[in-house]
């Protein structure tokens, strides 16, 4: 007689590797910030931003607007463009219009 | 012989059948049964490439994912590979690892494309790879794994599961496995290798993010002039300046061409040519969605880049006068092409 033998095998899967961010920290108020607007190069993403700068606009004045395309929805922003902005601006918003 | 242990959880069954239900509820596979992955079969891969598991073959920085060899050889033992088929599959993803590649992307995007492999050299008989009758169809072992093995790792290991982070509209069959020999033995050409710098005796892998193909039908012309410009009626398709895109030439197609004397440079720039059309055209089909601006209207706006955008591989079967065109992912500037050359173990 003979005893059975479980079969095993491998898991084929796998977990993301954490990475440790740190949120930035938010400012109190967008009054007298330069504020970033981060085009991602789709159709509709600087349409979208200058209607969030609109609605931004009626409630805070900024000191200055940096705007900036990256170009390419699918790659990621260039490294200037990012070192630029945050050179420059104490906040960016990004978005993604199709 | 690599002696270091493999890490990946050990699970217990009491038999075949319950390994395959179990991987499929868990959502391990592409919908079809798999091989279980036991331990003895993953080491005999591990050890036929010569790797260490722990070696790392690939990342994705996007996700965090980090692509081992020993997952690896899971998924490709799950796949039905054979493990002389092994260094294929390793080759193709230390290749989707490159930047240019865009990992994320095309694994992730709407567009849904899925990855192409083409075979080249002397590994590509050695495995009994198809580049002959249905190509892209089914009923040849090395060409069904190899591309089966990509696209469970592409799920398993990367997280672009269908659904989850793989968002794609529609996506196509070649998702499932897309892998194909070049038929070098057909071609008057260089093979596609060698036009990518490496010599004819090397083996290599060139990948493609590839959406679906489109086959262009012409069994009437016998000269490269109709036969080309069908396939470039068929271009338009595909939309305005792309960077890269793929030509499949089948040898019934080739044999003509080859009779007129034309070199592969002479096919690509004859493409490129009628492959033209004016930007007013280009708007009436939403290609222009800005508009025309100050553009002249009756300049000529090509499908591609520059005739080296078009690569032009030679597959097939001997009977039929059928082609391919297959775009690529974001025109080819999302995600370039890349050949690697396949070692073997060391």
């Amino acid at each position: 007689m003979t005893i059975a033998t479980r079969l095993e095998v491998l898991d084929p899967t796998t977990a993301p590797i954490p990475v440790s961010a740190v949120i930035a920290p938010r400012p109190e108020t967008l009054n007298g910030t330069v504020i970033g607007l981060l085009a991602n190069g789709k159709l509709n993403s600087e349409p979208l931003l200058e209607y969030v700068q609109e609605i931004l606009a009626d409630r805070f004045e900024f000191k200055a607007v940096v705007t900036r395309n990256k170009g390419n929805a699918s790659r990621p922003c260039p490294t200037n463009i990012m070192e630029e902005m945050a050179s420059q601006c104490d906040l960016v918003i990004t978005a993604s219009g199709d | 012989m690599s002696t270091q242990p493999l890490t990946s959880e050990r699970l217990g069954f009491d038999d075949e059948g319950d390994v395959v239900e179990h991987y499929l509820r868990q959502g391990w596979t592409d919908g079809l049964p798999i091989v279980p992955p036991t331990v003895d079969k993953v080491r005999q891969f591990l050890e036929y490439a010569g790797r260490s598991p722990s070696e790392i073959i690939a990342t994705e920085p996007v996700r965090g994912r980090v692509v081992t060899a020993e997952k690896v050889a899971i998924n490709s033992v799950m796949a039905g590979c054979l493990p002389e088929y092994f260094p294929v599959v390793l080759t193709a993803l230390e290749a989707m690892g490159e930047p240019q590649f865009n990992f994320h992307g095309m694994t992730a995007s709407t567009m849904g494309a899925a990855v192409l492999m083409v075979v080249n050299g002397p590994i590509a008989t050695e495995l009994g790879l198809n580049s002959g009758v249905s190509v892209f169809g089914p009923g040849h072992r090395a060409n069904a794994t190899i591309g089966r093995a990509v696209r469970l790792i592409i799920s398993n290991v990367t997280g672009a599961v269908p659904g989850q982070l793989d968002k794609a509209t529609l996506g196509h069959a070649g998702k499932y496995s897309w892998c194909i020999a070049e038929a070098e033995e057909v071609s008057p050409w260089e093979p596609l290798h060698v036009e990518r710098g490496l010599s004819a005796s090397k083996s290599a892998v060139t990948i493609f993010a590839g959406l679906s193909p489109t086959q262009v039908a012409n069994g009437a012309s016998h000269s490269p002039e109709p036969i080309l410009t069908s396939l470039s009626d068929a271009m338009f398709a595909v939309g305005r300046d792309q960077t890269e895109l793929i030509v499949v030439l089948c040898p019934e197609h080739i044999g003509y061409i080859k009779s007129a004397g034309w070199s592969k440079q002479q096919v690509k720039e004859f493409l490129f040519k009628t492959a033209q059309r004016p930007l007013s055209e280009w708007e009436k089909r939403g290609a222009l969605p800005q508009g025309l601006g100050s553009d002249d209207p009756d300049a000529l706006a090509g499908v591609a880049l520059s005739p080296d955008s078009i690569t032009v591989i030679v597959a097939g079967g001997a009977a039929g006068g059928f082609s391919d065109i297959i775009a690529l992912w974001g025109g080819g500037s999302n995600s370039r092409s890349v050949t690697r050359e396949i070692l073997s173990a060391s």
